[in-house]
């Protein structure tokens, strides 16, 4: 038993480690990827916050400042970044759609890990790199975050990882069944880049919406770690983020482990 | 001369009939594409219905013009996602595997197959339902001047070029470099500014976005022409830059080509 499980570590370490030499491979792509793209999200996002205090007739917002909200924009599309799963699904949706999963079907681990622990790898190198710029922007203009409440904000991160994982593992079963499943992966996200406050703190939303939203596990994504980061929120939000995450995970693993059985055995290969 | 445009006219009908046939052998994909941009709607929307709630004014407008601004924006982002976003999406993917070869084998203008050869049409469904928008956003302006709308087919045009050519330019470094995927990212973020109105940043920023990284001509220029008496300057430069850019696309193709080399066994 114990054996297995080290066998079993050690195997997910590999595939984690692949993940994050394959992306460093490409070192200007990678660059682009993990720095230029979110500090350019960044940017647009703070510019537009300066302009809604500009016109606005008090000095705060739902009880914050200008700062907490350029704290929020900086930190939220740095998470944002972290919490999306385009290029796996993608390729996952890929192995299924070209019979290439077939090589992945017989050998000693599963679809699910083989690609989580891939996923993982890349989450993982990509906020240790892209992480460097909102501190030194934090620094530099002394936003307010709390950076001893940086350990369990991305202890939430990667737990939302997971969930985010099981549903690409869900969509790409979808391809089983169906041709030319990848548009789901891009209203998935749409839809999730709404419900993750990656936009704007979700508590500015009317009610009953606010309650609704933040009630579902993607305001893990965004809402709830940066909200805990920069003191809009206390530590009962992200235990009560937890808890909904687990909840989701159940669900959604349900279903996917369901519909890849099913898909499976309607699966004729067509690759090599 | 006529009989060119009327020759291209023809073909580009043909691809467009095409492409409708091919888009409707795959049903839930044409559907789940409609879906996929009612979502981006809704969080461009959403943004701003949320933020009003919290201040009168942004940048120069209130709640009423920026839903004028946003339905421009659907308007002008419809038509290029059913007329040329696929193509100048698959650029660098026709460039590595060796499709481009084909075209620019064929008695046409390359550029013109490469950005035309393929048309979405489920974004008509789309453009649709952003049309629908736009009209109600002007039918809640307070004493609007319809006669306005007349700017549009002018500005929107002009808009629509000015997006192509920066598009294009970008997709075109695919045959410069190798893999320019992310540089295709930076796309995106670079249109994500012409997405918010210009009236929003700082003056030098608002410059920039008129005349180096243009993207500004692509909504925010329209919706002024609506909202705002008019600024014959702004309006000249968006039909001059439109010119401009296509011009300088064309040159850049021509450049970028040099650089080519086969793909395909």
């Amino acid at each position: 038993m114990k054996t297995s499980f080290a066998v079993f570590l050690r195997r997910n370490l590999a595939f984690a480690k692949l993940a994050i030499v394959s992306n460093l491979e490409y070192r200007l792509n990678y660059f682009v990827d993990a720095i230029v793209q979110p500090t350019l999200t960044t940017g647009i996002e703070m510019l537009l916050w300066v302009a809604v205090f500009a016109g606005a007739t008090s000095a705060e917002i739902a009880g914050f400042t200008r700062e907490y909200y350029l704290s929020y924009a900086l930190w939220g599309a740095f998470f944002a970044r972290i919490c999306t799963s385009w290029m796996y699904e993608f390729r996952m949706i890929q192995e299924i759609d070209s019979g290439s999963v077939n090589s992945l079907l017989v050998r000693p681990m599963t679809f699910y890990e083989y690609y989580f622990s891939q996923l993982m790898g890349y989450k993982f190198i990509t906020t240790l790199v892209s992480m460097v710029v909102p501190v030194m922007v934090v620094l530099a203009f002394r936003l307010p975050t709390h950076f001893e409440r940086l350990p369990l904000a991305f202890a939430l991160e990667f737990y939302y990882l997971i969930l985010v994982h099981s549903i690409s593992f869900v969509i790409a079963s979808c391809a089983f069944y169906l041709n030319k499943v990848y548009s789901f992966t891009g209203a998935k996200n749409l839809a999730l880049w709404l419900f993750t406050g990656e936009l704007f703190p979700l508590d500015l939303m009317p009610e009953p919406l606010k309650s609704f939203v933040i009630a579902l596990p993607f305001s893990a994504g965004v809402y709830v770690p940066v909200g805990y980061l920069t003191g809009r929120l206390e530590v009962a939000s992200v235990t009560q983020a937890f808890i909904s995450i687990t909840v989701g995970l159940v669900v959604v693993n349900l279903l996917g482990a369901y519909m890849w059985k099913k898909g499976v055995n309607v699966y004729t290969g067509t690759g090599a | 001369m006529m009989a060119t445009l009327k020759k291209y006219f023809s073909l580009y009908l043909a691809l467009f009939r095409t492409s409708f046939i091919a888009d409707l052998e795959y049903r839930v994909n044409f559907l789940t594409r409609i879906a996929t941009d009612i979502f981006w709607y809704i969080a461009q929307i959403l943004t701003f219905e949320v933020l009003f709630r919290h201040t009168p004014k942004i940048g120069d407008w209130n709640l009423e013009q920026m839903r004028v601004f946003l339905g421009v924006m659907f308007v002008v982002d419809g038509l290029y996602m059913i007329i040329l976003s696929e193509n100048l999406d698959q650029f660098s993917e026709k460039v590595r595997k060796g499709d481009l070869d084909l075209l620019l084998a064929k008695p046409v203008n390359s550029q013109f197959m490469l950005s035309l050869q393929k048309a979405s049409t489920a974004m008509i469904g789309n453009l649709m339902l952003g049309t629908a928008w736009f009209i109600y956003a002007l039918v809640s302006l307070p004493q609007f001047e319809w006669l306005r709308l007349l700017w549009l087919l002018v500005l929107i045009p002009c808009g629509l070029v000015a997006l192509y050519a920066m598009r294009f330019v970008m997709a075109s470094t695919a045959v410069i470099f190798a893999r320019s995927e992310n540089l295709q990212f930076i796309w995106y973020q670079i249109y994500r500014l012409g997405m918010r109105p210009d009236s929003i940043y700082v003056p030098w920023f608002k410059w920039m976005i008129l005349t180096v990284i243009p993207v500004g001509v692509i909504a925010s220029v329209p919706s002024r022409a609506l909202l705002e008496p008019p600024q014959w300057g702004l309006f000249a430069w968006a039909v001059v830059l439109a010119g401009i850019l296509i011009y300088l696309s064309n040159k850049f193709w021509k450049f970028a080509l040099k650089f080519y080399s086969s793909a395909s066994s």
